[in-house]
């Protein structure tokens, strides 16, 4: 059995991910951008449900919406409905193996695309190509890699109980 | 969100959510700027030497029409206190580095390097050596965003440079094109006609241009003709753009009866000197 996370270590995983969303992404590159927050929101809510719920979601999504010049809420609102997914579907997840968790957090990434998108489009934007997709399928391709790496012995040493 | 997008009421916090993001911002900035100075430094000596002779030839060649402005714009000051009105012109702004595209894929916005603290205001036009860029929608403590004249609904009131024929340039926010809409089938537009900026709104000065026309449809089916054109201004690659400040709104009457009685020759004037049309008030 691993130890349960440190707020030290979910707190680092997001501020990596928040670095990486901030990269100059423009074009192309832009609409294929994985959403690691997302991720990381998905994975710290099956992992450590008490720590990071709908809550920390909707703060988080402000933070993006506001460094990435959207529409106040657009994230936010996509994150929160991810992570309630996360949170109602949380005991299945669990119950697979990588691979099988990844093609569920396809399915959260991408009603949370979807979200994002139907917002921008009843608001008047043009629609950006199909290329748009490729954002939640790449996030969802990192999963099996980014799990891996916070769930290594590593990162989850479990501490000595206190005599 | 809504409070966002309709009543735009959400700007404070916005700001103060900025403040927080901006810090990362920068960090995740560092690696791609230190790339292009990198890039900068290694430029060879021969380069920089054609690049040194040809801004040299360049600057002459401006400051000759600089000093004919000058001396052009001190005679129409002169005219124009014989007459109500005034011009406008890009005095002197501030020279602000794009430091990146906005992220998001709904809309074309820039990143500029100058915020409250330089005294940026939301309205103020960005142009650079050849055009119009756009406007600034959204001040930041340290940064600005731009929003491009090729945003879906970014407008910019324009004249064609051949006949004086007056029109509004709109974004069309798809592949970096503007639209001129509402043109009837019968106007003469051709293809490679130049828009300038035509100044009647009083926040663009006029004369700057704006967008070419890259082609003309005329369907007598339809009711107006369609006009596609493309930015002159290096919309989608450049570094620096320049912020010119904002006119200064007419002054207040002192009471409104005054005004209204008072006729119309001795009204301050309202809008910048060229009118023109068939609404221009005697």
């Amino acid at each position: 059995m691993k130890g349960p996370a440190s707020a030290g270590l979910i707190f680092g995983s997001f501020l990596v991910a928040f670095l990486f969303e901030v990269l100059p992404w423009s074009g192309t590159w832009l609409l294929a951008r994985p959403d690691l927050v997302l991720l990381l929101l998905v994975f710290w809510t099956l992992r450590e449900p008490r720590a990071v719920g709908q809550g920390a979601a909707f703060a988080i999504g402000l933070l993006m919406d506001v460094s990435d010049s959207v529409l106040l809420g657009e994230h936010a609102f996509a994150y929160v409905v991810a992570v309630y997914g996360a949170q109602v579907l949380r005991v299945r997840i669990l119950s697979f193996h990588l691979p099988e968790q990844s093609l569920h957090v396809l399915g959260l990434t991408m009603v949370a695309s979807c979200v994002m998108l139907l917002l921008n489009l009843l608001l008047g934007a043009d629609f950006p190509g199909f290329a748009y997709f490729a954002s939640p399928v790449l996030t969802a391709l990192l999963w099996a890699p980014a799990a891996w790496i916070l769930d290594s012995a590593a990162l989850r040493r479990r501490r000595e109980a206190p005599p | 969100m809504i409070a966002d997008h309709r009543f735009h009421a959400l700007a404070t916090l916005r700001l103060s959510l900025n403040v927080l993001a901006q810090p990362l911002q920068q960090v995740a900035e560092m690696p791609s700027q230190a790339l292009a100075r990198a890039a900068d430094f290694f430029t060879t000596q021969g380069e920089l030497l054609r690049e040194n002779r040809d801004l040299r030839a360049e600057l002459l060649e401006q400051s000759a029409a600089a000093q004919e402005a000058t001396m052009l714009r001190a005679e129409e000051e002169h005219l124009l206190a014989m007459a109500p009105g005034h011009g406008r012109y890009a005095d002197h702004g501030v020279v602000a580095e794009v430091l990146y595209t906005a992220r998001n894929p709904f809309t074309r916005k820039i990143v500029v390097d100058k915020g409250l603290t330089q005294g940026i205001k939301a309205g103020m036009p960005v142009i650079d050596g050849t055009g119009v860029v756009g406007q600034v929608t959204s001040v930041g403590t340290f940064t600005s965003e731009v929003t491009l004249v090729t945003e879906k609904g970014q407008s910019v009131p324009v004249m064609l440079v051949r006949n004086g024929l007056r029109a509004i340039a709109v974004g069309s926010g798809k592949d970096g094109s503007i639209d001129i809409p509402f043109m009837p089938v019968s106007a003469d537009v051709r293809q490679g006609d130049v828009f300038v900026t035509s100044g009647i709104d009083g926040t663009y000065p006029p004369g700057l241009m704006v967008a070419k026309v890259s082609s003309v449809e005329k369907n007598s089916a339809y009711a107006f003709a369609r006009i596609v054109a493309h930015p002159l201004a290096a919309v989608d690659n450049y570094r620096f753009v320049l912020l010119l400040p904002l006119a200064p709104p007419p002054p207040r009457p002192e009471t409104l009866e005054e005004e209204v009685r008072k006729p119309v020759k001795e009204r301050p004037a309202h809008a910048p000197r060229r009118q023109g049309g068939g609404a221009a008030p005697r």
